[in-house]
């Protein structure tokens, strides 16, 4: 890997880059950038059509269930998949597949996505924000929560990567 | 000035949400360009294989960190007031944090990625996104669980850069990023045999620019602005004559002689919290104030959030303007500030008259000798009722809910002092205390939103009080016959006007009559008055909506008013029988005697404090049509002091008749 596989960007090009677009940002919604926001407005649009006395009456969503879709976050998760759409197709990379290493399941491999999602969900939504909404944007604004949430992503992540190691070999 | 859609808060708007899905836009391509589109890159970084996440990572917030800087810096952009800033907290952010890792590692995925992962067709995305919903909800699910680790750790404020000055954290973290560069590159070689930046100029030209940028930030106030930015809401100071209309348009100060009015009116939706030091406390304080230290007030201020006003005072302008910011920005509406602090209060509303250098007039004279009598505690201002009010270092009010029929005698000739006698009419006609209106308490209600009995809006009830001839500075006192309910749910009317002084006529007239004090038949001839409509509705009405958000809260403790056959089931007149689900039967006659007054006040403590575990904890009363549910709700704020009362006006009538509404026992 000498240079950055065809069709990649710098990854220092990207990233400055992308902190122009978390500085825009800022500066006109008044908000960073933020994807799991997005995916509780959904839990909370879901839950709600399917037992909408029992959301309503819930504390955490109850407070949303008005019109829980309306809300910067879901545009801009909309923006965020349409954008990644209109990249993928110009370096034609759009294809359906199942990532993972060779030695490992398609189903197994879903399974994790799944369980990893479900943990990733819980956490989002326990630390007020993910990997864009606190570590990105917090990070940037120096916030001393933000900055505790980065480290310990780090340290979660490599205490777990030993144990999970099998799905990406070969 | 950069001013945002948060800051001029319309984040909702529209053109937000274009705004947002423009930037997200960017942001996606950005993401999938950076080859973040696959989990296999992501996850990467945790077998030191592909550290490109680290590159793009740290590259962005150094990148935004700087440009944030320069923008706070040169004065652009102002922290405080126009980008939100998520609350500090450590254990929620820490422990998330961990868990955080440990997902993104198993699945692969984080949020962000995941979309554009799913945008370029990995099956895997879409299955992590599925899993972040149920996660999401399964946080809500287990909400009252978490809710102690997830408020674990708040602080009163943001914190920035664990308290260091942001310009050198700043520049640490600039050199940090660096050296997580080099060693990104570094580690790709010799694990992958990659890292093709490691000696290259273009790595180095960049860092240093970095570098630069960031040390570059020494010579702006970054520091400084954002302190600045912090402070600036405590500047305003408001003329005595706007002071109402300032308070309503959101100014953050309250100026001392409206707070001082207010409590001696005994203004129910006030809270005055002090927050010095316990031994300043304990030394002086203002009559009424409770004392919270600084990191524990959002918790403690949580049921009052935007109900009611808060008031937030010390000795010095700093705490309570930090802590009045951090609460508006936690999303508090109704905090405020005291003009001048404690000691402004002093000097305005209780150094003697006689020791003032500006001359008084007669009516300001006595509004002061008010204060000093009730703050100083030289006795009541108001003659004392019939139940006094309790003694265990509740709030006191000026007028307590009661008053004596001899009050009302000794008191009857002063011209502010109003009587509604909410009797039936012939009764009335026949014999009345002079100059008393006669009012039916149902009068006060309609239909609103399809249900009936609802207490009128606050304009139809001002110009029904205009007629009657009373203005806002009156004192009103009702007079009931044997149906002290009827005075109660006038009273809820007199409440959703703000009226600040109203009380009942302990015993009625048929006390007043059974005293052989002098009645009338004559009928009154009030001028009409222009009582103001309130620009806001109340703050202590709740409809089904917000009764069914507290319903399993764990602490708000519903009274269900009706008597106790209708509350079981046995008995019903609507569609539905039963009650709503948690909530306590306490009838409303229990808390009358035989002849139909309320009983003293002893017994009426004794029979709540089983019911109500603290005198703060939120309650919501309620009947069939509310009727019943005022004498409850007067009882509870008026006589016994409980704190945060709340009343569902709809009660019964609409619950029963609004089939998703869940209802105990279940199946009747």
């Amino acid at each position: 890997m000498q240079e950055p596989p065809k069709g990649y960007w710098n990854p220092y090009l990207a990233g400055f880059l992308l902190g122009l677009t978390l500085l825009a940002s800022l500066l006109t919604l008044g908000a960073g950038l933020g994807a799991s926001g997005a995916l509780a407005r959904v839990g909370a649009f879901l839950e709600h059509l399917a037992l909408p006395g029992h959301t309503a009456s819930s504390e955490y969503f109850g407070r949303w269930t008005e019109s829980p879709l309306w809300y910067y976050l879901v545009f801009m998760f909309i923006g965020t998949f349409l954008g990644g759409l209109l990249s993928a197709v110009f370096a034609g990379r759009v294809r359906c597949t199942v990532e993972r290493g060779a030695a490992f399941s398609a189903r197994g491999r879903l399974l994790m996505a799944l369980v990893g999602g479900v943990i990733v969900g819980y956490a989002s939504r326990l630390a007020g924000g993910c990997t864009s909404g606190q570590a990105l944007t917090g990070g940037a604004l120096l916030l001393t929560g933000s900055l505790l949430f980065m480290v310990s992503v780090f340290a979660g992540g490599y205490t777990a990567a030993y144990f999970v190691r099998r799905q990406w070999h070969g | 000035m950069v001013e945002t859609f948060y800051g001029l808060a319309e984040l909702s708007s529209p053109r937000a949400m274009f705004v947002a899905g423009i930037i997200g836009l960017a942001f996606g391509f950005v993401l999938e360009r950076a080859g973040f589109g696959s989990s296999r890159r992501l996850a990467g970084i945790f077998y030191f294989r592909d550290m490109t996440v680290l590159k793009v990572m740290f590259t962005a917030v150094i990148t935004a960190m700087l440009g944030i800087g320069y923008a706070v810096g040169m004065g652009w952009l102002s922290l405080a007031d126009q980008v939100y800033l998520m609350p500090t907290v450590y254990g929620a952010q820490i422990l998330g944090g961990l868990l955080f890792g440990v997902g993104f590692v198993i699945s692969g995925w984080c949020p962000g990625t995941a979309a554009v992962g799913g945008a370029s067709g990995k099956l895997d995305a879409f299955v992590f996104l599925i899993g972040a919903v149920l996660g999401s909800i399964v946080f809500n699910e287990t909400f009252s669980l978490i809710e102690p680790l997830y408020r674990w750790g708040t602080q009163a404020e943001p914190l920035f850069a664990f308290g260091f000055s942001k310009t050198a954290f700043a520049v640490v973290f600039t050199v940090v990023a660096i050296a997580a560069f080099y060693f990104a590159e570094w580690a790709e070689r010799i694990v992958a045999g990659g890292g093709p930046y490691l000696s290259s100029r273009f790595l180095r030209s960049f860092s240093l620019a970095l570098l630069v940028f960031a040390v570059g930030l020494f010579l702006l106030p970054y520091d400084a602005a954002v302190r600045d930015s912090y402070a600036s809401g405590s500047s305003t100071v408001i003329g005595e004559s706007a002071l109402l209309e300032a308070v309503d348009a959101a100014a953050d100060h309250i100026e001392p002689e409206d707070l001082a009015d207010r409590l001696l009116a005994g203004d129910p939706g006030l809270v005055l919290v002090d927050v010095r030091g316990p031994g300043e406390f304990q030394a002086f304080h203002i009559n009424g104030a409770v004392n919270v230290p600084l990191p524990q007030l959002p918790e403690y201020l949580l049921p009052y959030k935007n109900r009611g006003l808060i008031v937030v005072y010390s000795n010095g302008m700093t705490h309570p303007a930090q802590a009045r910011d951090a609460l508006a920005r936690l999303g508090y509406e109704n905090a405020y500030m005291l003009t001048d602090e404690l000691q402004g209060f002093v000097d305005r509303c209780l150094k003697p008259v006689s020791l003032r250098n500006e001359p008084l007039s007669e009516e300001q004279a006595e509004r002061v000798r008010k204060w000093r009598s009730f703050f100083l505690g030289s006795g009541p201002v108001l003659a004392a009722s019939a139940t006094p009010s309790p003694a265990d270092g509740q709030p006191s009010t000026g007028l307590s809910g009661m008053v004596s029929t001899e009050w009302l005698a000794s008191n009857l000739a002063r011209p502010e002092l109003k009587l509604i006698d909410v009797r039936p009419q012939p009764d009335y006609n026949t014999a009345h205390i002079a100059g008393s209106v006669c009012l039916n308490p149902e009068s006060f209600r309609g239909v609103i939103g399809g249900v009936s009995s609802m207490l009128l809006p606050g304009d139809v009830l001002a110009s029904l009080l205009s007629l009657m001839g009373i203005k806002p500075s009156d004192t009103v006192v009702l007079v009931p016959g044997d149906s002290i309910r009827d005075a109660t749910l006038v009273g809820m009317g007199l409440d959703r006007l703000n009226h600040r002084q109203w009380a009942i006529l302990d015993g009625g007239f048929d006390r007043w009559s059974a005293e052989d004090r002098p009645v009338d038949d004559q009928l009154p001839a009030p001028a009409a008055t222009s009582y103001p409509a309130p620009d806001k509705p109340d703050w202590f009405t709740v409809d089904a909506q917000a009764v069914l958000s507290h319903l399993g809260d764990g602490r708000t403790v519903i009274v269900d008013t009706r008597p106790a056959d209708y509350y079981r089931g046995e008995k019903s007149d609507e569609r539905r029988a039963g009650h709503i689900p948690g909530a306590v039967n306490r009838p409303y006659k229990e808390d009358l005697q035989e002849d139909g007054q309320l009983k003293p006040l002893e017994p009426l403590a004794d029979a709540y404090a089983t019911l109500i575990p603290s005198k703060d904890t939120p309650i919501i009363v309620h009947c069939r049509t509310g009727h019943q549910a005022s004498q409850t709700y007067f009882v509870l704020k008026r006589l016994l002091g409980y704190r945060n009362v709340r009343w569902y006006d709809a009660g019964w009538t609409e619950w029963s008749a609004r089939a998703e509404l869940p209802v105990a026992p279940q199946g009747s």
